[in-house]
């Protein structure tokens, strides 16, 4: 019962709880809060329930099963199912979007609240399609989902954006879109290459995929593995393909920018993990230093730009393209250490960004600037919104013990180890991206929460009638807002068990067939520095004798 | 006491910082604040004493220290570290200095500190700090140490910046943080080095391999020599040392108890403690041990010569912390350890002191700190003048206080491995211990007379209560606290009360006086039965060593050991009475000695400008690139912004129609685009 239907609930509830917030009467902004409020948890309490009836024993089986047939014909049927990485980011997408409700309870301005129930309505639709995104077996309800995210964050930043949201929102769009297109074709060539090998018959199951994908040669698999990484690198986004980003973000309201950081993002990475790596694996062996360049170049070259934003919001969008990159290069370090951090990256990113935008939201909805020129030294106005601003900052930084640091350490380590294909020296100078990080976030904090005290002027503001500047620390639904991602940064942080132990054995399978190219490629060569590699490495005391022989 | 009961030594104060941040948003409660924090770290330092026996009576035959695992922290691949704490000598010693020092520095600071705004929450911060500080010290494995090692880190940057409204607060509290980050990527390499070779990052796996190592007497591989070498940029930056130094100077912005507790007595000797920690490992590579020692003895001298002529008396103790921690360095650095942990150990006491009773000073003077604006306090502050007055002779190395045997314990190693080994280096480097050893009791003293001898005068300082919130004109708007300053201005210099202010220091000042005289043979027992034991070194040159050493000597008829004690003091007693003489009985000398070398003078009081140099070289141009890539990226932006603006202009010119209903233009548009690339893609294939 419950591993049947769980997923088509999951899929179905945002989807229904958006049209029947959408057939709502006009002009009651509380009736619509409340309803998507209800819709989103329920959500939530859903995917609890998937995640409670998965067997996490078998981590890398997928469960939850079933088919949605659609045209037989031509084997075209919604297939769904999700092992252990998938479910995680499923349990991302439906945690942060309540969240994100409840924050934006407030955010809507006066001119904008006529809008309200669309504004709801959109970030429910947006649920349902990551929830798909996550959950899809077959590339076309992959390709749907991926592709119908666009149509909700368009919206949003176009219409509830500020200044600049409807160049934002164009350029966001067809940035995401062109890339995407490339990728669609390069699965549809593989289905078709699938087809051809079977007879006519054509499916579009990710699995058969990866197998009519590793029959193709390594020049072959190159031009997929480059139409895919048009989509998903964009996503992302890696370097240099990121400029989208600061510009949407900025621009987008606090809820899109918590869902775009926090979940978007992640469809990329999630794309790389569960088709590009899996696919095309004697081609990732190839392209793998030179994705590894790239990712570290852009944590570099964005932590820099950080260092010199005016704007905090701006500043934390470079931080996430900085981040991403942490999480690509230790995905292509293709061994268990670095994916597995790229995966815990992927969820830590999700809770701390996107508190920290929710943090930039409630300053903005109090002063309408996120100028840091125009603030300074918060902490004595606001001292519980300053507590959790610096929280957040330091798990972005990784501070250990919160969540960010588990992510960063593994990443750079599986990238340390992976000596045959990145090596040292990209920990080297990814780790330089550390210090980097601790320069921005401690620069920021440092102009806003720390010292004088300036308030910035609200005299343009509407709500301002008693004529003084009183600033009001955090609400309770604030507060409320921001408890649960705190918890959950310190808990992974400190307990990163329960979600690092399942992630071995999906990672195994997603990365064996481009560790077997690479051992091909090496044939018996073993590389001089790698005593202790990943495999074998059970037995702990036989190494030192090993090397001393 | 069941070792079990090691694992609340972090936790207690963990949960202290919780109900202290309770305290800290129920205003009424904030008194609780205090008394929470000191028992709870009061509590780890009991059960230290009740586990003591535990640890130190299993030590017969190999030391061995005993690991109690709290649960799995991470696993991914074939890595996997533990939250568990290992148990030997060493961890109990540094528990002893960790939560004595850290009860009677926190005891101290709820007298120091009441009448702060921030009360409850400087002891939350504290509580953090005890919470990562034990855990560092208690960790068995390297990830958990960078835990603590970054914990601290924090603490130290949340409590440099506890008067977070004022700019150079800020400013300091980011360096530190920073440059620390900076040794921290080290430490992080170091730790993937060491993962890469051994598959283990736990302290038993590491030194069974290390001990293999030295077993079979092979070769040791270059890459595992290379491990000390990055841990070491860790140890430097956490332990202030060249060329990682600059920012503990500036870490004096904080409270003062804070520069007691963690700039000066425990966190700082944390790379200390690490490589001590780490001997077996750090032995594979003499390379990295001949750094460490010269690295420590260059710093110690360099310090050495800063605190010279600087007039902040925090500074002077700053800079006197770094020259003492390149005393340790230079310790491990010859490979002794328990004389490095001995000198840790009593420094912690004597440095603490002194900076509360400059604490003291600071706060009976509302915030003076300028050697130039005081000077004959002894009758104003009698108790605080002989407190301070124990710790200067401790740190100067006077004979028989605690500095004396631990100084002396150290450079003695340092002198009979340049002689044994007829190495000009080592006996350069203890000619240079030596010679720091009388610029200290020199700058120690001059502080001291300064302050507390000659003619009685004095400036108050700016502030209510010595550094406290400096207040901003909101304050004084809201009249609650503008009294206070008005008496502040007026009100005479007066000594601090015994309790909770004065006994702490009195403990201290015992701790000063006796730790050496008391401790060294306790200390030689506790390191010797440690994994810091240099174990492998007696075996390899055994007897002979020993019968060279007892013919070795400087002075005739006294062994080394002796010769070394007899020449330090003299220099300690010359340094006390050239201070005397310069700055108490004939302060005009000073000034004119001062004026003959006044090019090294500025110098000096310009710490070498290094923090001007580091600015123009590193910082500036990283930040010029910053803006350099901004505008790069800005520049695309742009571009593709002009673009997007163009084509769907174009584009809308002959489609039109579709554009009109926004969410079905895009689907169509979307899937008639996917349509024609399949098609596309499809014919190519036929």
């Amino acid at each position: 019962m419950i591993e049947t239907y769980s997923i088509p609930v999951l899929l179905l509830a945002p989807l229904l709880g958006g049209f029947g917030v959408a057939m709502l009467p006009k002009g009651n902004p509380g009736a619509v809060r409340t309803a998507a409020a209800f819709w989103s948890l329920l959500t939530f309490v859903v995917s609890v329930i998937a995640a409670v009836s998965f067997d996490w024993s078998k981590p890398a089986d997928f469960q939850l099963t079933g088919m949605m047939p659609w045209i037989s014909e031509f084997g075209l049927s919604f297939t769904y199912g999700v092992d252990s990485i998938s479910l995680w980011l499923v349990l991302l997408s439906t945690f942060l979007t309540p969240i994100v409700i409840f924050g934006s309870f407030k955010a809507l301005s006066p001119e904008l609240q006529g809008r309200t129930k669309e504004f709801f309505v959109w970030l429910l639709l947006l649920e349902s399609a990551m929830v798909g995104t996550f959950v899809a077996r077959d590339i076309l309800f992959f390709y749907l989902c991926f592709e119908f995210t666009l149509v909700p964050l368009y919206f949003l930043i176009g219409v509830f954006g500020s200044y600049q949201r409807l160049y934002a929102a164009k350029v966001f769009f067809l940035y995401t879109f062109t890339g995407s297109m490339l990728t669609f074709a390069a699965l549809l060539y593989v289905a078709q290459v699938h087809a051809a090998s079977h007879g006519g018959v054509w499916s579009f199951a990710i699995d058969d995929l990866y197998t009519a994908a590793r029959s193709l040669d390594a020049p072959t698999q190159g031009w997929i593995l480059a139409a895919l990484l048009a989509g998903f690198a964009v996503k992302v986004p890696l370097f240099p393909v990121h400029t989208w980003l600061p510009l949407a973000h900025t621009e987008a309201p606090t809820a899109g920018s918590v869902i775009l950081a926090g979940v978007l993002l992640k469809l990329g990475t999630y794309g790389l993990l569960r088709l590009a790596i899996p696919m095309c694996p004697e081609a990732v062996v190839s392209f793998a230093p030179t994705i590894g360049v790239l990712a570290v170049i852009g944590i570099l070259y964005t932590a820099l730009i950080c260092w010199v934003q005016k704007d905090i919001k701006k500043l934390i969008a470079y931080s996430s393209v900085s981040h991403l990159g942490f999480c690509v290069l230790g995905m292509f370090a293709l061994n268990l250490i670095g994916g597995g951090g790229s995966v815990m990256y992927m969820i830590n990113h999700g809770l701390s960004t996107g508190a920290l935008f929710l943090c930039v939201g409630m300053i903005y909805e109090r002063f309408h600037t996120r100028e840091m020129a125009q603030m300074s030294g918060l902490g004595r106005a606001m001292p519980v919104w300053a507590t959790f601003m610096v929280f957040f900052c330091l798990a972005s930084v990784g501070l250990p013990g919160l969540n960010g640091f588990v992510g960063e350490f593994l990443t750079l380590l599986g990238a340390f180890v992976s000596q045959d294909l990145l090596g040292w020296h990209y920990a080297l100078a990814a780790g330089v991206g550390m210090i980097f990080g601790a320069i921005y976030i401690l620069y920021m904090v440092g102009r806003v929460v720390m010292g004088p005290t300036k308030i910035p002027s609200l005299d343009h503001d509407a709500g301002d009638e008693h004529g003084h500047h009183t600033v009001k620390d955090l609400t309770a639904r604030e507060i409320a807002v921001l408890v649960p991602l705190a918890i959950g940064c310190l808990v992974l942080g400190l307990y990163p068990k329960p979600i690092l132990s399942t992630l071995d054995e999906p990672i195994r399978l997603l990365i064996d067939p481009a560790r077997g190219a690479l051992a091909a490629r090496h044939g018996d060569e073993t590389p001089r520095l790698t005593l202790v590699t990943d495999e074998h490495v059970a037995s702990a005391p036989s190494f030192a004798t090993g090397d001393v022989q | 006491m069941s070792l079990q009961l090691a694992k609340l030594i972090p936790w207690l104060p963990a949960l202290s910082a919780v109900v202290c941040g309770i305290c800290c948003i129920k205003r009424p409660l904030r008194k609780l604040a205090a008394p929470v924090c000191v028992l709870s770290i009061l509590a780890g330092f009991v059960i230290t004493l009740g586990i003591q026996s535990h640890v130190t009576g299993h030590h017969e035959g190999g030391a061995v220290g005993q690991t109690v695992t709290l649960f799995e922290w991470v696993h991914a691949g074939s890595f996997h570290v533990d939250m568990a704490y290992y148990l030997d000598p060493l961890t109990i010693v540094m528990l002893f200095v960790v939560t004595g020092i850290g009860t009677l520095v926190a005891l101290y600071a709820s007298g120091y500190m009441a009448g702060d705004r921030g009360y409850a929450r400087f002891f939350a911060y504290v509580s953090i700090f005890i919470f990562a500080m034990t855990t560092l010290v208690l960790a068995d494995n390297l990830v958990l140490l960078y835990l603590g090692w970054e914990g601290v880190g924090l603490c130290s940057y949340l409590l440099i910046g506890f008067y977070y409204q004022k700019p150079s607060a800020v400013a300091a509290a980011k360096k530190a943080f920073i440059v620390n980050r900076i040794g921290d990527l080290g430490f992080a390499l170091g730790i993937f080095l060491t993962f890469h070779h051994f598959g283990q990052v736990t302290y038993t796996d590491i030194f069974n391999a290390a001990a293999l190592y030295h077993a079979h007497g092979v070769e040791v591989p270059w890459t595992v020599q290379l491990i000390p070498y990055l841990l070491m940029l860790g140890a430097f930056g956490k332990s202030a040392q060249i060329p990682l130094y600059v920012w503990l100077p500036d870490a004096m912005e904080g409270p003062t108890p804070v520069s007691a507790l963690i700039h000066a007595a425990t966190m700082v000797t944390a790379g200390v403690y690490m490589i001590a920690r780490l001997t077996p490992l750090f032995m594979l590579s003499p390379g990295a041990l001949e750094l460490v020692a010269i690295v420590g003895c260059v710093t110690a001298l360099f310090a050495g010569t800063i605190a010279l002529c600087q007039y902040d008396i925090k500074r002077i103790y700053a800079y006197s912390t770094i020259s003492q921690l390149g005393y340790m360095f230079l310790g491990v650095g010859v490979l002794c350890t328990s004389g490095a942990v001995f000198h840790l150990f009593t420094h912690a006491f004597f440095k603490a002191l002194l900076f509360l009773t400059a604490g003291s000073v600071m706060h009976a003077l509302a915030g003076q700190l300028d050697l130039r604006k005081m000077s004959g306090l002894r009758r104003k502050m009698p108790v605080t003048c002989w407190l301070m007055f124990a710790g200067c002779l401790a740190l100067a190395g006077f004979p028989f206080t605690a500095g004396f045997y631990s100084k002396d314990e150290i450079l003695a190693a340092v002198m009979e491995k340049g002689l044994t080994e007829h190495s000009a280096l080592y006996i350069t480097l203890a000619v240079l211990g030596l010679f720091t050893a009388f610029l200290t009791a020199f700058y120690t003293f001059r502080l001291w007379f300064r302050v507390f001898m000659g003619p009685e005068k004095y400036e108050m300082g700016e502030e209510h209560h010595s550094d406290e919130d400096s207040h901003t004109t909101q304050d004084a708007a809201h009249g609650s606290t503008s009294g206070g300053i008005e008496v502040a201005h007026h009100h005479e210099p007066h000594e601090m009360p015994l309790f909770p202010m004065n006994l702490p220091l009195v403990v201290l000042a015992a701790g000063a006086l006796l730790a050496g005289v008391l401790g060294h043979r306790w200390m030689a027992h506790m390191i010797g039965s440690s994994s810091a034991a240099v174990v492998s070194q007696v075996a390899e040159h055994g007897e002979a060593a020993t019968e060279t050493t007892h013919h070795l000597t400087l002075l005739p008829g006294v062994d080394l050991h002796t010769s070394m004690m007899i020449i330090s003091s003299v220099i300690a007693v010359l340094g006390i009475v050239l201070a005397a003489y310069y700055h108490w009985l004939n302060r005009p000398a000073a000034d004119r000695l001062a004026s003959q070398f006044k090019g090294l003078v500025t110098l000096l009081a310009n710490k070498y400008y290094i923090d001007e140099i580091n600015d123009a070289v590193i910082v500036k141009p990283l930040n010029l690139l910053g803006q350099v890539f901004f505008a790069v990226d800005q520049l695309i932006v742009m571009g593709l912004v002009q673009f997007v603006g163009f084509v769907p202009r174009a584009l809308g010119l002959s489609i039109q129609p579709t554009q009109q209903g926004k969410l079905q233009g895009y689907g169509l548009g979307m899937a008639a685009g996917a349509a024609i690339i399949a098609l596309l893609v499809v014919m190519a294939m036929h």
